[in-house]
């Protein structure tokens, strides 16, 4: 005896009702105030089981009887197969349960950690060259209507550079189909305070700002910059961000696009993180890049660690400020918590790094193992 | 008056949640439209009234065509606007034309699927009306937030170039277009959410039973008002609060000290390096979260009430929203802290204790009954264009 209710086709009005069922699968529903109905249990439709929620039973005439018998009806349609009982298997059993939970931790950690640069790699690398100038076709002619003035640094002085960068740094790369093409423009301030910064454009172009080439010191300096972001313009970076945040995108969406609003903030801190940690390991990457190539060119690497050691001291305090290593050292000294936010690794490190590449110029090493 | 009650559990929902997940990752996303039957059956059956449940008939296969074309639609989207950031925008502007559309498909497809006792709902507001709440309103309500800045674009250089001054004129102008545009702003406001629900609810019958609510604008502009003023009044407290504990701990001299030698990184560094200074950024962030759920748990809850006391079906049974603004705000918050605590895996007992608050707080007059109540013959779908619109599948309405 299976106790429930039984509503006529499409009415909201419930009658008490009991289903009593035969070994030879038939069954007879007695129904309060009502003529009692049989027939085969075969004939029956009866919806999928889902935690405790009340089961329904559908007769040929659309009426429906209605119980909270779960286990009951289980074992009753168990020979006749009428449920695709594998999902509530999986679901009313806490071992799968935490199966799938330890599952779905593994493959999340490993899609980020392996899977998403991995596919970025092999997608950003598979697409042709053109790709390249696509995405960058606009981007200095934007650049100049919104940030960009013309350079004040003397002609002169920019035809050598020019000329030292397509003899002396370009032939470095050995891809020759990128066009690396060197462009200078002034970058300053609402106050008029210029800038020092260098670019790399996914097309090949790189643009250096006058501040920069006022603040460096001999062409070791320039030449190093100049290196790494022929590494991000080499290594696709520009092109590896955009397939890793359309994918990211397209995950974080597809995944909790049923979230309520208050995970949100969890989600957009979460693929924060995700992004900014790529973008230090591109840095990371393009420094690299330069260090060898600096190697190569047998280049001492000490002029990105004291380019960068200026640039950044420049960015703190706004003005070109004599060096002071020792104290901003200590200063930095212990990682803070927004570090963990930053789009490029602590300068301190990459100083480091390069003097590391320092060291082994200094023994006429041609390679040089990287921390 | 009955309350409705909610028989879900955190843990029996955690393992469907967890094997959808699962299967949703096995699959590649292939398995999510019947992912999402499960989840809403599950929510709509546990919903009860005096023993009878609600009831969500849509089945996977049903939700897949239109899943596949959102998916197709939003890769589509999210490549174009990366490579091809112009056309990435034209294919939202055509999505946006598109939306109400969209969403009065979801809505009738929506209801059609849900029964409660055995009687299916049913849509049959007009597209027209989709069009007028979801695109030419909304836009409306950003034109009038936007006024006052356009305005004062086009009037103050009016004034300036004159060389006279702003004088008297000039402020009584500015002053009547201050005012005037934060008026209008709430009005527009108010009215928007009039016209939603009400379109909403108007347009939803139950069996035979039709719903009607008749909503004003003055409710709505009234609670947003004091909604604005509890905010920013919490806010200022909460402002004066941070900086007497920071003059208190002596921060504050540290503060204005590095204030007016911001040309010196030492300084910068050093305040950073200071731990306090971190846990005052953490307190003022935390407290801006508070404030802006409390404000938004309190116009939610009394927006509710209101239009719930003001909609009924069939013009005799009523119903009532006894959800309150601290209630609210309480689930909300330990919601978010346990999201944050269990980095997203109190998922399931979040959305249990959330879909709880609000339907235990749902109140409906069960003294006439439902028994006279009947499914009517719907409409079958017929043509791909409605399958496609019907499994778009977007939530919208206020729910119950």
């Amino acid at each position: 005896m299976i106790a429930g209710e039984w509503y006529d086709n499409g009415s909201a009005a419930a009658q008490e009702a009991a289903l009593q069922t035969n070994p030879d699968s038939s069954y007879i529903l007695q129904i309060s105030g009502q003529q009692a109905r049989s027939g085969n249990i075969s004939d029956l439709q009866v919806s999928e089981r889902l935690g405790n929620v009340p089961r329904k039973l559908t007769f040929e005439d659309g009426s429906v009887f209605s119980t909270r018998e779960n286990d009951a009806i289980d074992e009753l349609f168990k020979s006749h197969n009428k449920t695709s009982s594998f999902v509530h298997a999986l679901e009313s059993k806490v071992r799968f349960a935490l199966l799938a939970l330890l599952v779905t931790v593994a493959v999340v950690f490993a899609f980020f950690k392996w899977g998403l640069p991995a596919a970025s790699h092999g997608i950003a690398n598979a697409l042709p060259q053109k790709t390249n100038q696509i995405i960058g076709a606009n981007s200095l002619k934007f650049l100049d209507e919104f940030f960009f003035k013309e350079s004040k640094i003397a002609v002169e002085l920019q035809r050598e550079i020019k000329e030292h960068f397509i003899k002396n740094v370009r032939p470095l790369e050995k891809d020759q189909t990128i066009k690396f093409t060197l462009h200078f423009r002034d970058w300053s301030t609402e106050e008029g305070q210029g800038i020092a910064n260098a670019l790399a454009l996914p097309s090949g172009d790189i643009i250096v700002t006058d501040e920069f080439i006022r603040l460096s010191k001999n062409q070791n300096e320039i030449d190093s910059v100049l290196l790494h972001e022929m590494g991000h313009i080499t290594n696709r970076h520009s092109l590896k961000l955009l397939v890793q945040s359309s994918i990211v995108t397209i995950v974080i969406l597809m995944t909790v696009g049923d979230v309520s609003a208050v995970a949100d903030l969890g989600v957009g801190l979460g693929s924060l993180l995700i992004t900014t940690s790529y973008l230090r390991e591109f840095e990371s990457e393009a420094d690299q890049y330069a260090f060898d190539h600096m190697l190569h060119a047998n280049m001492d690497p000490i002029a990105f660690a004291s380019i960068m050691d200026r640039l950044s001291s420049n960015q703190l305090s706004g003005e070109n400020k004599p060096d002071n290593e020792s104290e901003y050292k200590e200063s930095k000294d212990t990682p803070t918590i927004l570090d963990y936010l930053a789009s490029h690794p602590r300068t301190i490190d990459r100083i480091e790094q390069a003097k590391r590449y320092s060291e082994c110029f200094k023994q006429g090493l041609r390679v040089c193992e990287a921390k | 008056m009955q309350a409705f009650n909610f028989e879900g559990q955190g843990f029996e929902y955690f393992k469907i949640w967890i094997v959808n997940i699962l299967l949703t990752i096995v699959t590649i996303g292939l398995y999510y439209p019947w992912a999402k039957v499960r989840t809403n059956r599950y929510f709509y059956a546990n919903s009860m009234l005096e023993n009878k449940n609600f009831e969500y008939h849509a089945t996977g296969k049903q939700l897949f065509i239109g899943y596949l074309i959102a998916m197709v639609l939003l890769i589509a989207y999210t490549l174009l606007s990366e490579f091809f950031p112009l056309v990435g925008l034209a294919l939202i502007l055509v999505l946006f034309a598109a939306l109400p559309w969209i969403i009065w498909r979801s809505l009738k497809f929506n209801m059609r699927v849900t029964s409660f006792s055995n009687v299916h709902f049913a849509f049959d507001g007009k597209l027209g009306g989709a069009y007028f709440v979801y695109l030419i309103l909304p836009i409306l309500v950003f034109l009038s937030i936007y006024a006052l800045p356009i305005a004062a674009a086009v009037i103050v250089p009016m004034f300036s170039e004159s060389g006279s001054g702003m004088g008297v004129i000039g402020g009584v102008l500015v002053f009547a277009l201050v005012t005037g545009s934060i008026v209008l702003a709430f009005y527009m406001f108010g009215f928007l959410k009039k016209k939603t629900n009400e379109y909403f609810i108007n347009g939803t019958r139950y069996g035979q039973g039709q719903f009607s609510a008749k909503l004003a604008v003055g409710p709505f502009v009234i609670i947003s008002l004091k909604a604005v003023g509890l905010f920013l009044l919490m806010m200022i407290a909460y402002v004066v609060v941070i900086a007497l504990l920071s003059f208190g701990s002596g921060l504050s001299s540290e503060l204005l000290g590095a204030a007016s030698n911001l040309e010196n990184p030492e300084a910068i560094s050093a305040l950073f390096a200071n731990k306090m200074v971190l846990v005052m950024i953490i307190l003022l962030y935390l407290g801006f979260i508070l404030v802006g759920v409390a404000a938004f748990a309190y116009s939610t809850a009394r927006q509710r009430a209101y239009i719930y006391d003001n909609t009924k079906l069939d013009n005799k049974i009523d119903f009532a929203s006894t959800l309150g603004a601290g209630r609210l705000m309480r689930i909300m918050v330990s919601n978010l802290l346990l999201i944050i605590i269990t980095l997203g895996l109190a998922t399931p007992w979040v959305k249990v204790r959330i879909a709880r608050l609000y339907i235990e707080n749902t109140q409906v007059d069960t003294s006439i009954g439902f028994d006279e109540y009947l499914t009517q013959r719907q409409q079958e779908q017929s043509s791909l264009g409605e399958q496609i619109g019907d499994a778009f599948d977007v939530d919208v309405g206020i729910g119950i």
